[in-house]
């Protein structure tokens, strides 16, 4: 018979750590990625040799990547794998530290995302199937495409839609891991350069490089490890799932968001409104209009006022993008939905400092890749 | 190349009424362009059940952008693309015929057009699109 994560063994992120999303520099991956391994060891308070699998989420960096970065904390002999699923390739690695402990392969798994902004072209490319655009509609056009739409459907606003940015910049200017760490004004948003559409620079999130590192674990680890209790937060679903032929629908990525998202809801047996933080895919703004939509946390068409009337600020009914999102945290790729669960859990701690979401105890992340699939998880604190 | 790569299939017909070259399955119906010989993305059936369906280049605006960003050289920025619901059902991207979006509106009825472009010396026929009120 089938199981979900939530019936199979209790999942934990015990351990979370980052290497700051920045704009491309000569760092080398292995720096970024071992910076982000260790605070996520250290934060467990358990020792590398604790770790008996790991999972690297990556796009750019090339083949192979997990053994030369690992290697440097000691040669332990885990099983290791490189997951690429584009921009949800952090999140697919999550999955995949979740099932080896769930299932009881591993008691103590890692995902790590890295990546470095590079040349190496998509598969989507390979495909031998022309369209009449080809390389003239990059991801910012398609979404200032769905922007257009949307703002014509629902008589929403250019400067509605811009002030995701405002509320996700003004969350990433608390956030020392974020790659733009400054608020901007409506004013500056809208002021430019324009991109595509709508769509100004400020909408469309910037791509660097950075790590995240999680750290799952088993109850039987959190006794053996004495690991920190009240600091585990169970990962009670983790879905993922790829476009289907959405006959009829008006917009296939608002539909697999939607589809994945009900799945998460009813694994975790949570609704909606139970959500206090949600870290979502708004690499440009106007994904966080159609997400929150698809999410069920507001009606069709009332995505615009719901980001207008701070439910969605950090101290509103439920928080999103706490971190800045990818529009102020940035989108380094492999990192970014590793990140995600990284601050989910960071928020259900109540360790998020300034950036602190009020008595947080359920969140979910959502990741979409240009695949496309789309990847979420839901972390709850045990009450 | 390897010998069983699928060779490129022309998109449209450079007729003066141009009509793009979709394809539709016979096992469930369902009309796709750009045309591939692949299998059905809706049903599964395999690329011989895959039979030529043309479209009309004629349809309403369902959305459009002006791309101020581009980086090919292919392409000179701004330039405009709309996604336009065809009469014969799929929907397709196409670059338009006019730089920006001035003046144009969702809705609105969209007739595709034949242009001869020259992009780094070579030669080429692109299928765009135009406001159907200026295409005649
Ligand atoms: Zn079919």
């Amino acid at each position: 018979m089938k199981k979900t994560l939530r019936q199979m063994r209790p999942v934990y992120v015990a351990g979370i750590g980052l290497h700051r999303y920045q704009r491309m520099s000569d760092t080398p991956y292995v720096t970024l990625g071992l910076t982000a391994i260790r605070e996520a060891i250290a934060d467990a308070k358990i020792e590398w040799r604790n770790v008996e699998s790991g999972y690297t989420g990556t796009a750019f960096i090339g083949m192979a990547a997990s053994r030369p970065m690992l290697r440097h904390l000691g040669a332990t002999g885990i099983a290791i794998a490189q997951v690429e699923n584009a921009s949800a390739s952090g999140s697919t690695a999550v999955r995949q530290a979740c099932l080896d402990v769930a299932s009881g392969l591993t008691d103590v798994s890692l995902a790590v995302g890295v990546d470095k902004p590079g040349p190496i072209a998509g598969a989507p490319g390979k495909t031998n199937i022309h369209d009449l655009v080809g390389r003239r509609v990059v991801p910012f056009t398609h979404f200032a495409l769905l922007a257009n739409e949307y703002m014509n459907r629902y008589g929403a606003t250019a400067e509605e839609v811009a002030m995701v940015a405002v509320k996700n910049n003004r969350n990433g200017a608390n956030n020392p891991y974020a790659q733009r760490q400054k608020a901007v004004t409506l004013d500056e948003v809208l002021a430019g350069p324009p991109i595509s559409g709508s769509l100004t620079r400020l909408q469309c999130c910037p791509v660097g490089e950075g790590a995240a590192a999680v750290i799952v674990v088993s109850d039987d680890a959190i006794d053996k490890l004495g690991i920190d209790r009240s600091r585990a937060i169970r990962v009670t679903a983790s879905v993922s799932r790829s476009e289907r032929v959405y006959r009829g629908a008006k917009n296939f990525d608002a539909e697999l968001t939607r589809e994945t998202v009900a799945q998460a809801y009813d694994e975790a047996q949570i609704s909606p409104q139970e959500l206090d933080v949600v870290e979502l895919h708004d690499a440009f703004t106007i994904e966080e209009l159609l997400y929150v939509e698809a999410m069920g946390l507001c009606g069709e068409g009332e995505g615009a006022r719901m980001i207008t009337s701070g439910a969605v600020d950090i101290g509103g009914k439920c928080a999103i993008s706490a971190s800045g999102g990818l529009l102020a945290m940035g989108h380094p790729i492999g990192p970014t939905g590793t990140g995600q669960v990284a601050e989910i859990a960071r928020q259900l701690r109540g360790e998020a400092g300034v950036r602190q979401q009020p008595n947080a105890r359920t969140g979910l992340a959502h990741m979409v890749g240009v695949g496309a699939v789309c990847v979420v998880h839901v972390l709850q604190k045990d009450s | 190349m390897s010998e069983n790569a699928s060779p490129p299939t022309e998109l449209f017909s450079a007729a003066a009424e141009p009509e793009l070259n979709g394809r539709r399955c016979r096992a469930c119906g369902y009309v796709f362009f750009p045309p591939q010989s692949y299998g059905c993305e809706y049903c599964g059936a395999p690329g011989d059940q895959l039979e030529p369906k043309a479209l009309r280049g004629a349809g309403a605006l369902a959305s459009f952008a002006t791309v101020h960003l581009h980086q090919g050289k292919d392409m000179e920025a701004p330039f405009t693309v709309g996604v336009i619901v065809l009469d014969d059902g799929p929907a397709v991207r196409a670059i338009l015929t006019q730089r920006t979006d001035e003046g144009l509106k969702i809705g609105e009825r969209m007739r595709a057009v034949i242009v001869e472009t020259n992009s780094e010396g070579a030669r080429a026929r692109e299928l765009r699109f135009r406001r159907e009120e200026t295409a005649r």
